[in-house]
């Protein structure tokens, strides 16, 4: 047994010399070239957007110095700042409320035997594969006809429903790993189950909620769909239908310049938080499909 | 137990309802509607007309519909062949010990976290652009004229273009699901391999390909499901009146719903339920073949 050790150590440093480097060398170039293309674009389309259109079109980028006029004209003549305050409003809210509902349902179903449970979970994950297209107009018929189209809360409880089932989901396996010592100990103590859940077990479970929160926080950030049908009015639109709009309305103008700063704006919040926390996202993806 | 009952009941009661709210209600109000005929969105049932399987039959003789279906079934399958492979590719590749790993899966799945607004202006606007875009440049750097002239956003070119930009995001996206099954094969099976002298694809295709099956079944139905809602991109590459060869489903609903122009004239919402409830069955039909095809049970280590 304990050759047996030794020898893998030895190959484990073995690993590190330049044979080995040499043998994964292709496997080097091709997912650098992938990452170079991606460099390419997103870096383009930032130098693009301090540039005029008229250099765009001649390529002779900064001809003339920066500019960052461009923000300007997109962030107040093209009403960005709205869109991304109300963004910020409808993400916010939102990601609060889906684990207010999403982690009390996912601890009961977790931790406690009943009849109904395994239904309940399956019909949260079924929810997962239902296309929004079979939801969207029974939803539409019956907001509107109480007239609550075009409201700021109705968009905000649609995002909240609409995630619960992934978030309960992606929360079960979570809640699942954490030891139940705490819970008895707590029932000794004559502490109640509702005041175990919040003050023992969602502290505990807090990771597993900042993981899927981020991953949230991109989802509606990002949503378009709902947010078309729904919440179609300047004064109303998230970030992605705004742009759209923008975009449709800059080509007529002309004006690429200013429709690539209100690329970069829109690209930049969900940008900085990976570029902070990408291994907290990229573990609420995997630890939601794997185990599908 | 008196106080855990009342305790599971409120907190399970609001995640319920939110069910029954957005999803068990409507889906089972389309579905029942895709069998009537309805002229406005808002008209109550009482207005509805019985006409069976109906929008069904209109949807079959709608050429436009069957251009959609037959793009979706395209984007599927081709789209699916590129990301699956290059995906896979990549997932090799990074779990192979290559130095720098994090940094790599985390541009490869940046495209993922970015609105896709976002990311097909990028496409559209400039790497498809005939005059500066990026494509035009590096084919033209490369000596490639043929390539370099191609008109990428032209009606001919406009579906090929429009798949290729929506699989460019995608792979990030399953190569991080191919990864996570990656790791979990334990590593002395490599090392076994290794000693008996098995080359890096006879290890690919004798280890890692067999004991990725859930997880590719996973990936094959996840993408069904994303090919199938598949609506953004479409609108991105074709604003206003959309070109046939990148109508889907999605947008083929949404024009006969909520549209507002020329190309789909006759209104009719229970059609659109119609389209709904095809897509359903699409989705569940693909996930019960390959629950068939991928019978194998779970694979314990």
């Amino acid at each position: 047994m304990a050759q047996k050790v030794k020898y893998k150590e030895i190959k484990y440093k073995e690993k590190t010399t330049w044979k080995k480097e040499a043998v994964l060398l292709p496997g080097y170039l091709v997912v650098s070239l992938w990452c170079l293309f991606t460099f390419l674009v997103i870096g383009w389309i930032i130098l693009a957007s301090f540039s005029t259109t008229k250099e765009i079109f001649s390529d002779t980028m900064f001809a003339t110095g920066l500019h960052p006029e461009n923000y300007v004209k997109a962030l107040f003549t093209h009403n960005v700042s709205k869109y991304f305050m109300n963004s910020l409003i409808y993400t916010l809210i939102a990601c609060t409320g889906i684990v207010c509902v999403a982690a009390p349902a996912a601890y009961v179903l977790a931790r406690f035997v009943f009849r109904g449970n395994k239904l309940l979970q399956s019909l949260f994950i079924a929810a997962l594969g239902i296309p929004a297209i079979m939801i969207i107009m029974p939803l539409f018929s019956v907001i509107t006809s109480m007239r609550l189209t075009n409201s700021r809360m109705v968009l905000i409880l649609l995002y909240i429903c609409i995630n619960v089932p992934f978030t309960i989901f992606f929360l079960i396996t979570f809640f699942k790993t954490l030891p139940y010592d705490f819970e008895e100990a707590a029932a000794i103590d004559g502490c109640g189950p509702m005041k175990t859940f919040w003050v023992i077990m969602l502290p505990l479970a807090q990771p597993g909620i900042i993981t899927v929160t981020i991953f949230n926080f991109i989802t509606v950030w990002n949503e378009y769909f709902m947010a078309l049908i729904f919440a179609n009015k300047t004064e109303l639109r998230p970030v992605a239908v705004g742009l759209y709009s923008m975009v449709q309305s800059m080509r007529y103008t002309g004006d690429w310049a200013g429709m690539f700063a209100a690329v970069v704006i829109v690209f930049l919040p969900t940008f900085i938080l990976y570029l902070f926390l990408s291994e907290k996202v990229i573990a609420g993806v995997t630890g939601g499909a794997i185990k599908g | 137990m008196k106080k855990n009952k009342v305790m599971m009941v409120t907190f399970l009661v609001p995640a319920i309802l939110s069910y029954l709210l957005v999803f068990l209600y409507p889906t089972m109000r389309t579905t029942f509607m895709s069998l009537f005929y309805v002229e406005n969105i808002t008209d109550s049932v009482l207005k509805w007309r019985w006409v069976g399987l109906g929008n069904f039959k209109t949807l079959a003789d709608s050429t436009l519909f069957m251009q959609a279906l037959k793009n979706i079934s395209l984007i599927w399958l081709w789209g699916g062949v590129g990301v699956f492979l290059l995906s896979m590719l990549f997932a090799v590749i990074l779990t192979s010990g290559v130095k720098g790993k994090s940094f790599y899966r985390s541009i490869i799945y940046l495209p993922n976290v970015v609105s896709a607004v976002a990311m097909g202006t990028m496409w559209m606007q400039y790497v498809y652009n005939p005059k500066f875009g990026l494509f035009k440049k590096v084919f033209e750097f490369l000596g490639l004229k043929k390539l370099a002239e191609v008109q990428w956003t032209a009606p001919e070119m406009l579906f090929a273009a429009l798949v290729i930009a929506y699989s460019f995001g995608m792979v990030g996206y399953f190569m991080l699901i191919f990864m996570a099954g990656i790791e979990r094969i334990p590593p002395d099976y490599y090392e076994a391999a290794t000693m008996e002298g098995a080359s890096v694809v006879k290890k690919f295709f004798s280890i890692t390909l067999p004991l990725l099956k859930d997880v590719i079944r996973t990936n094959i139905v996840l993408w069904s499901i994303s090919a199938v809602g598949f609506f953004i991109w479409s609108q991105i590459f074709s604003p206003l009146n959309p070109e046939p060869s990148t109508v889907t489903p999605m947008v083929y609903m949404y024009q006969l719903v909520f549209g507002n122009n020329m190309v789909v004239t006759d209104r009719n919402v229970g059609a659109g339920a119609a389209v709904g409830v095809i897509l359903t069955v699409i989705v569940v039909v693909l996930f019960a073949i390959t629950t068939i095809v991928f019978r194998d049970d779970k694979i314990e280590y």
